[in-house]
């Protein structure tokens, strides 16, 4: 595991991009859930009651962060399939989709551009944004730990590597 | 002369009878608007009674869904302290102006509100909605018998609630909110307009108790 973690993240270009990857989608999330504020004050705070949902939040930014770089490792440097990366991919979608409530701009629109429809999707993310965001959690969890596994099998007998 | 008079009580008993029959067909209800009250370039006149003290020099508008749970934590987390540091002291007042768009149940849940003020009830409904809000949108829990049930266990006049209710007597009344919303750019909930002698300022979202300070703070 810590094998396959220095052999990409020795790469400052991968790490660099995991420390993207982390920030963006932390503060995106964060923004969308409304525990920070751009206007007319930067704020940050966590309302009681919402802490499960914060903590769920920095565990998908991390992950994401930690298996997408590892992922697109695979493909430039190992030249291997894109496979792996779509578990990686859809793992951090959901978890955001989960993350863009109903009440909130996001929803809004969709509700006012797509009627009932809108609403019912937007009830859906909102209704299971926790175990939404489980699930994102257990898929990128799983892809992490395939990745890492096919990581340290390529590499051992990948002779470029 | 006896029939002139015959023809005179005719005319009045069927004017009697027609008042009698008109007044009892509608609901009994009484609208309780002050048609022409605005905060700051909003027509609050829909929206609801007044928290606080309405001379107020500052007015918190807000714009919400009582399924919505973001507003149900500002509701929670940061109402209590406004309503304690600037609500009772008299410095501001507050409105809630309906901007009902999440689920089927929010438009009647907002009309059940102002069926609860016709007896002078508003504030202690809307508490109770968001006291009683569930985490699923469109779940029942603000189904009509919920809405009901509410009403019932405050111990309102169900006859005049449920005709209330039933008739969609509000449903006018939540559009215009939530079209006023609309007309002043409120993209989601809780949104709100803090309106001070000098201006007003937008605020979106379920900002923290701070925010809200800060800009009061400089209103008053």
């Amino acid at each position: 595991m810590i094998f396959a973690i220095k052999t990409v993240y020795s790469n400052s270009k991968y790490l660099f991009l995991s420390v993207v990857i982390f920030s963006t989608m932390l503060v995106g999330l964060l923004i969308l859930s409304e525990y920070i504020f751009l206007e007319p004050y930067v704020v940050s705070h966590i309302p009681s009651g919402t802490e499960f949902g914060f903590v769920l939040i920095v565990t998908i930014s991390a992950l994401s962060a930690l298996v997408l770089p590892m992922n697109i490792f695979r493909i430039n440097i190992l030249k291997k399939s894109k496979q792996k990366m779509g578990g990686g991919i859809f793992g951090s979608i959901i978890g955001a989709a989960a993350g863009a409530c109903s009440c909130g701009p996001i929803g809004f629109a969709v509700i006012s551009t797509f009627g009932s429809v809108g609403a019912t999707a937007t009830a859906f993310l909102t209704n299971y944004e926790i175990p939404i965001r489980i699930i994102a959690i257990g898929i990128l969890a799983i892809t992490y730990f395939t990745t890492v596994k096919s990581l340290k099998t390529e590499c051992k007998f990948d002779p470029n590597s | 002369m006896n029939k002139l008079g015959v023809i005179l009580a005719v005319i009045i008993i069927t004017i009697i009878a027609w008042v009698t029959a008109s007044l009892s067909a509608s609901p009994s209800e009484t609208v309780n608007l002050d048609m022409g009250r605005t905060h700051g370039t909003i027509s609050t006149a829909m929206g609801s009674p007044i928290l606080g003290d309405p001379s107020a020099p500052i007015t918190i508008v807000e714009f919400g869904d009582y399924q919505c749970h973001q507003c149900y934590n500002w509701f929670h987390n940061t109402k209590p302290a406004i309503f304690q540091e600037y609500i009772e002291t008299g410095k501001v007042n507050l409105v809630f102006v309906d901007l009902a768009f999440l689920g089927r149940d929010s438009p009647k849940a907002a009309q059940a509100t102002y069926c609860a003020e016709d007896q002078e009830m508003y504030w202690e409904y809307h508490d109770t909605l968001y006291t009683s809000q569930e985490s699923k949108i469109d779940s029942g829990w603000a189904n009509t018998e919920r809405l009901k049930a509410f009403a019932f266990n405050m111990e309102l006049d169900m006859e005049l609630f449920d005709s209330c209710l039933d008739s969609g007597k509000y449903s006018k009344r939540v559009q215009y909110n939530s079209q006023q919303a609309r007309d002043h750019g409120v993209r989601g909930t809780p949104g709100f307009f803090i309106v001070g002698p000098d201006g007003q300022e937008q605020l979106g979202g379920a900002q923290p108790f701070s925010v809200f300070k800060q800009i009061l703070d400089t209103m008053i």
